[in-house]
């Protein structure tokens, strides 16, 4: 049969946002794939140029409207790391609070797109329910619910809230129950294991040399995660490992994808709850917007000729920002900020990935990458 | 306590692996320390002369075991010295994952326990600068065939920042529409934004006094 380019997107339900993935067909077969990004790119690198740098916060947490949280406190160990501010451990274990429970929200949204991807539609509900109670959690810390800006140069913008431990560690323990509940959903359910098991096969070796990082790498069996590989905030003080899958000898296929995710989400609900015993100060104490606790003193203007840098474990992988200051001439502002953003890498991958496979296939592969368009265009 | 990467062992290697590196012509390395929280983490931040800098992504790629390239960043210095006229910079890691050992038709998990690493498979962070000249075509040798992961890094540094990458295959725009004019690329300094030294913040909240950039000239 003759082999003929078609355009899933850029509207297309499989696409989980706006960019567009030309397959080559011969038949159902897919034989070459072709990724179109750039659909919103915003400009947020040289928007930033023009932002100090309290300001840059709200826009990293536009990068990703799934994860705002991860991307905005992304940002703040960069410029902190720019600006050498030291901040108090009490900011940082709320801050290791905020950044699991979102880890925690972003999956759910990811499971619960990813039912109807692999054609179980009822799961979208089930999930959004638990991800509803996150969102309350988070609503609390930053005061709206989609994009927090939570993160200060140097801590936090307000303390936990009065009774928030109380209600975080019942919803915590609470999902931790329903967590089971997936699994019994998407493991016993033979349309989602036949959609699933067998297919988008990833090598480990491939996969690093593709950059693909995150849970898509450590599903493929490699235990690489930076939270404890370069560790950052008080990850290196809690009791936790990162969950790796046993992939088959083939690599790691969309199920693999999927395991490592729940059992990342049993991981991140442990965190939150020892980070709340461990909390300096008592997580039911109480400190003012400002006081030092929760927010140490940052200066507002970079020196000319330095830099910062930050590897940082978003849900979907690795991100990074690489800010140069700017010096007097420049203000307050920063001379570029640079983004790495894990699924702009990730998805010519993924879509290399379905080399071979049949055009059905395309939605349970790609969807098993986890990707999001707001912070791949930028 | 968790199980994290011991400190001394990562410091030791970055060193060895800075001494190493600056062993060759027209690349020096340091180790730097930078702390995020409570922990501190040693980087290998390097300069390497645009010569050089295949040879040094060769060398660190086959010998060094960095099999990870994170970022790609271009900086456009229109005020800085002649010979840095332009900048790109590259983060590196090592993940340190050769062949997967398999068991059972299983992959083994590559690191079991981080806090027992040590030697070859300690996760290392590094941060190279290579510095360009003045010139209008600033280029500097693609490394898209050792890392795939810096084909689509290298992208987008061409798409906007401007800066090509000599052996790059299918170069094309990215994040910009396809029919952007060529010789454009916004992330150049000559480009600024709209409303640029100007607290449109404080001194024209509303946005009463914006103008377009290109208002005085003749249309």
């Amino acid at each position: 049969m003759a082999e003929m380019w078609i355009s899933m997107g850029p509207q297309h339900p499989m696409t989980h946002g706006l960019w567009t993935l030309k397959v080559k067909v011969d038949g159902e077969t897919v034989v070459d794939t072709e990724p179109d990004l750039g659909f919103i790119h915003r400009g947020v690198e040289k928007i930033c140029e023009a932002r100090d740098f309290t300001q840059i916060t709200t826009y990293c947490d536009r990068l990703c409207y799934a994860s705002a949280n991860t991307w905005s406190h992304s940002y703040i160990y960069a410029t902190e790391d720019l600006l050498e501010v030291e901040v108090p451990e009490r900011a940082e274990y709320i801050r290791l609070v905020a950044i699991e429970l979102q880890r925690i929200a972003s999956h759910l949204m990811w499971l619960g797109a990813y039912g109807p991807d692999t054609g179980n539609l009822s799961i979208m509900v089930w999930c959004l329910r638990e991800r509803e109670m996150m969102m309350d959690l988070l609503q609390e810390l930053g005061g709206s619910r989609l994009h927090y800006n939570f993160p200060r140069v140097g801590g936090v913008k307000r303390d936990l809230p009065h009774g928030f431990p109380q209600r975080a560690r019942a919803k915590v323990n609470l999902f931790l129950n329903r967590i089971q509940e997936y699994e019994a959903l998407f493991d016993e359910s033979t349309v989602f294991l036949v959609r699933t098991q067998g297919v988008g096969y990833a090598k480990p070796e491939e996969m690093v040399n593709h950059g693909v990082t995150g849970p898509n790498l450590r599903a493929g069996g490699v235990n690489y995660d930076v939270r404890w590989a370069h560790p950052y905030g008080v990850y290196s003080e809690l009791d936790w490992e990162p969950p790796v899958e046993r992939s088959s000898i083939k690599g790691a296929d969309c199920y693999d994808r999927y395991r490592v995710r729940v059992e990342e989400m049993r991981q991140s609900a442990n965190m939150v709850l020892q980070a709340l015993d461990k909390m300096p100060g008592g997580a039911d104490t109480y400190h003012e917007p400002g006081d030092p606790m929760i927010l140490a003193k940052a200066p507002s203007r970079a020196p000319e000729g330095t830099s910062g840098a930050h590897h940082f474990e978003d849900s979907r992988g690795e991100s990074m920002f690489y800010i140069v200051g700017g010096g007097e001439s420049r203000g307050k502002h920063p001379y570029r900020v640079s983004i790495r953003s894990p699924m702009f890498i990730t998805i010519p991958y993924a879509a290399k990935c379905m080399i071979g496979y049949k055009v059905a296939d395309i939605p349970a592969i790609m969807g098993s990458f986890d990707p999001c368009i707001g912070e791949t265009d930028r | 306590m968790s199980k994290i990467v011991p400190i001394k062992v990562q410091k030791a290697e970055a060193e060895k692996l800075a001494a190493a590196v600056s062993q060759m012509a027209g690349v020096e390395a340091e180790v730097v320390e930078r702390v995020n929280g409570t922990h501190p983490r040693p980087v290998v931040v390097g300069n390497s002369s645009p010569e050089s800098w295949r040879a040094l992504a060769e060398m660190l790629h086959s010998e060094h075991g960095v099999d990870h390239c994170s970022m790609v960043t271009g900086i456009h210095w229109p005020e800085g010295d002649a010979d840095k006229k332009w900048e790109v910079i590259y983060h590196l890691m090592r993940i340190a994952v050769r062949d997967p050992p398999i068991e059972d038709g299983l992959v083994r998990p590559i690191i079991v326990d981080p806090s027992k690493v040590k030697g070859a498979s300690t996760p290392l962070e590094l941060e190279f600068h290579v510095h360009l000249p003045d010139t209008r075509t600033p280029s500097v040798d693609s490394v898209q065939d050792i890392w795939v992961g810096a084909d689509w890094n290298e992208k987008e540094t061409w798409d906007l920042v401007g800066i090509d990458f000599d052996g790059h295959q299918g170069m094309r725009r990215v994040l910009l529409p396809h029919e952007t004019p060529k010789g454009y690329h916004p992330l150049q300094k000559q480009h600024h934004l709209r409303y640029h030294g100007f607290e449109e913040m404080y001194d024209d909240s509303q946005g009463f006094m914006r103008k377009p950039a290109d208002a005085d000239r003749i249309k």
